[in-house]
């Protein structure tokens, strides 16, 4: 008897994916064609399937600049998506995302100790540190994402109040900036600038061989989530139901822990703290799709994500100029509004996650 | 008579913070919960019902002493084990967002389903059941979260349900709920365990619904002890009242109910019958006189109810003086500025 509008329903939904699937390869295509320079879509498409009779210049900047930057854009929007999901889940808390709770800040305080602590202790890790390479630098921002989370889990279990969450990931953010910021105090200028242009956030300058060590590290991670819904869902109901219907709660945190750490503290050590993506494309998911259910969130603000991040680069790039703007400065001039919106939309008190 | 379902031996209950110093709310627990009973825990606010419910769930760990489910400890079985034996429904209102009776009840079947959470034709008949156990079919597609409180405590009821378990726990399920909410609730459950001859354990603050409903009180004193027994039984032995029994609150025997110890106004005679002496006595009770029974020799003031045609008069005879009223609030305003 329901089957018949569940069904309708679910070709709605089919229907809405195919439609955000149409707007990601749409946007891919404008970001590819447009920026500093304007390059035709033939000529684009020449290069990717490697046809000739291309300026060389625009195939060094598809192949070499555009490519990996919008690779990078849609991998840091599906992880940064996917991982403030699994935090306002858990921590069932609408305005949980890596950027809010300062895990980003431990993922910098990783990141800053990778580029100048090295520095630091007089030179010893830094042949360690350049054969870890860029590993080294993921490793090290997931380590500091994971470290700040697990104590936020680690306090916050006996908090109920969404508010208090809040200020809890506020001062972590705070006490790991004053780290970094004493790091920069006996830091050389050389590597304070380099660690200060890269907290400008960014999705340029990854290059095809960290995109090697990110992308498998992106796929690792998504694919602890994808064992995760029916946990995730029974959670929603809150952690004494969780616990009642058979949910390994504790297994499940962990694996939360996991995957929403390694998501953001990959995609900060490579691009820099990116805010709002994460606390935003969920609620955007949840509104579009009408439903609390991960089984269709989590594709949903994967592919969302994807959209936005690649969106706000081709913002970022200021089509027709020569200006490029900070990624960070786009994502959050748009996404401190949204922000705005849903704290004030949400009812008083309330801890759910309306539509 | 068959063992029971669920007993406890010696049970402590409380909270240990994993320290030595232990908060022991109850001890020397020994209860027991049959097959189809419908029990209710009652018991004033702060008596530790909550941390019972949670221990005998498997939520808190036992302090000391044992549950036993079936003839196995309850710490012997897994989370998993135990989602099959037991489901619960707790007090505070879910906040789960978006979501359709249909799939709230459906997470009913988590602990029978796969890792990628695979429904089959089975689990879906069994959620279908569940609606149909509550009085929710035709609620399939409406979203949980626009419904009344009263609804959605079914819906919960229901998800449970869908667990297929031996015992079904709730906590004071009706808390958030108003009058018919409440009553519709605990005629549910009641109605579960004559129906369906599922058994249910409750705690409740409706003294009231449990007195009528419930097969068997678990009645807990503030100092943690519990006893055991038919409602009826437990208001004669006297139990029911001690427990409850406050500054100026009364159980009256007679009439099962509370009721609130006011200023004593003196006796006053009533010559009535049926719903209008029912009535009558309740207005004057309402202002502090107590009722006797009329006799020639009344020593009191005395009401008398005439109708004629259609209308009632309430007539008051005092001493020589008589007074006629034509309702209650002017003769019981007439009583109180007398």
């Amino acid at each position: 008897m329901n089957a018949k509008s569940n069904h309708t329903s679910g070709s709605n939904q089919a229907w809405i994916f195919i439609l955000l699937g149409v707007l990601l390869l749409l946007v891919i295509a404008l970001n590819l064609t447009l920026g500093s320079v304007r390059i035709p879509l033939q000529d684009i498409l020449k290069v990717l399937f490697g046809q000739s009779g291309v300026k060389d210049s625009w195939v060094f900047i598809v192949q070499d600049y555009r490519l990996p930057k919008i690779l990078t854009a849609i991998l840091a929007g599906m992880a940064l998506s996917a991982s403030g999901l699994q935090m306002q889940t858990m921590f069932r808390n609408p305005l949980a995302d890596p950027f809010i709770l300062g895990i980003n800040s431990g993922a910098s305080l990783g990141v800053a100790i990778a580029i100048m602590g090295a520095g630091l202790a007089g030179g010893l890790f830094i042949p360690a540190l350049s054969a870890g390479g860029d590993l080294g630098l993921v490793a090290a921002a997931s380590l500091g994402a994971g470290l700040v989370m697990g104590l936020i889990l680690l306090v916050g279990r006996r908090v109920q109040n969404p508010t208090t969450l809040l200020i809890l990931g506020l001062m972590f953010g705070h006490a790991t900036s004053a780290l970094v910021s004493l790091l920069i105090y006996f830091s050389a200028p050389e590597k304070v600038k380099a660690y200060s242009i890269w907290s400008f956030g960014s999705f340029t300058g990854v290059t095809w061989d960290q995109l090697m060590v990110l992308v498998p590290v992106i796929l690792f991670a998504l694919g602890i989530l994808a064992f995760l819904p029916k946990g995730l869902n029974a959670l929603l109901l809150g952690e004494d139901y969780a616990r009642t219907m058979g949910l390994n709660v504790t297994r499940l945190r962990v694996l939360v822990l996991i995957s929403a750490s390694v998501l953001s503290g990959a995609i900060t050590a490579f691009c820099g703290p990116i805010g709002f993506i994460g606390v935003a494309v969920p609620h955007i998911a949840r509104n579009l799709f009408k439903t609390s259910n991960h089984k269709l969130l989590i594709p949903a603000v994967i592919l969302i994500g994807a959209i936005v991040a690649v969106t706000a680069d081709l913002v970022a790039q200021m089509p027709g100029s020569q200006f490029v703007l900070p990624i960070n400065v786009v994502t959050s001039l748009f996404g401190a509004p949204f922000v705005l919106w849903i704290v004030l939309k949400r009812k008083q008190g309330s801890t759910s996650f309306n539509v | 008579m068959k063992p029971p379902l669920l007993s406890t031996q010696n049970l402590q209950i409380g909270y240990s913070n994993g320290k030595p110093a232990s908060k022991v709310i109850s001890f020397d627990l020994n209860l027991e919960l049959h097959q189809g009973e419908f029990v209710c825990l009652v018991g004033p606010n702060g008596a530790g019902k909550s941390t019972l419910l949670r221990t005998l769930t498997g939520l808190l760990p036992a302090l000391d002493g044992e549950v036993l489910l079936g003839a196995k400890k309850l710490a012997q079985y897994t989370r998993k084990e135990l989602a099959n034996e037991i489901s619960v429904v707790l007090t505070s209102p879910i906040e789960v967002g978006a979501m359709t009776v249909t799939e709230l009840v459906a997470m009913g079947r988590f602990p029978y389903t796969g890792l990628f959470d695979r429904m089959s034709g089975n689990d879906w008949k069994i959620v279908h059941q569940a609606l149909e156990m509550v009085g929710l079919l035709g609620f399939e597609e409406r979203m949980v979260h626009k419904l009344s409180d009263g609804e959605r405590q079914k819906v919960m009821i229901a998800r449970a349900l869908a667990q297929e378990p031996r015992i079904l726990v709730l906590d004071e399920p009706t808390a958030y709920l108003d009058l018919p909410g409440r009553v519709s609730v605990m005629n549910l459950l009641h109605e579960l365990t004559t129906d369906h001859g599922q058994t249910v354990l409750t705690s409740t603050h409706d003294l009231d619904l449990a007195m009528r409903s419930a097969d068997r009180l678990w009645l807990m004193s503030p100092g943690g002890k519990i006893i055991s027994g038919a409602p009826e039984d437990l208001v004669l032995s006297g139990d029911f009242q001690r427990v409850f029994t406050r500054d100026r609150i009364t159980y009256d025997v007679m009439n099962g109910h509370f009721s609130v110890v006011g200023n004593n106004e003196g006796e006053i005679c009533l010559q009535a019958e049926g719903e209008l002496r029912v009535w009558t006595e309740r207005a004057l009770q309402r202002v502090g006189y107590s009722v006797i029974e009329d006799s020639p020799t009344c020593p009191a003031m005395r009401i008398a109810v005439h109708m004629n045609e259609n209308d009632v008069i309430w007539v008051l005879q005092d001493g020589d003086q008589e007074r006629e009223f034509n309702n209650l609030e002017s003769l019981v305003s007439f009583l109180r500025a007398h």
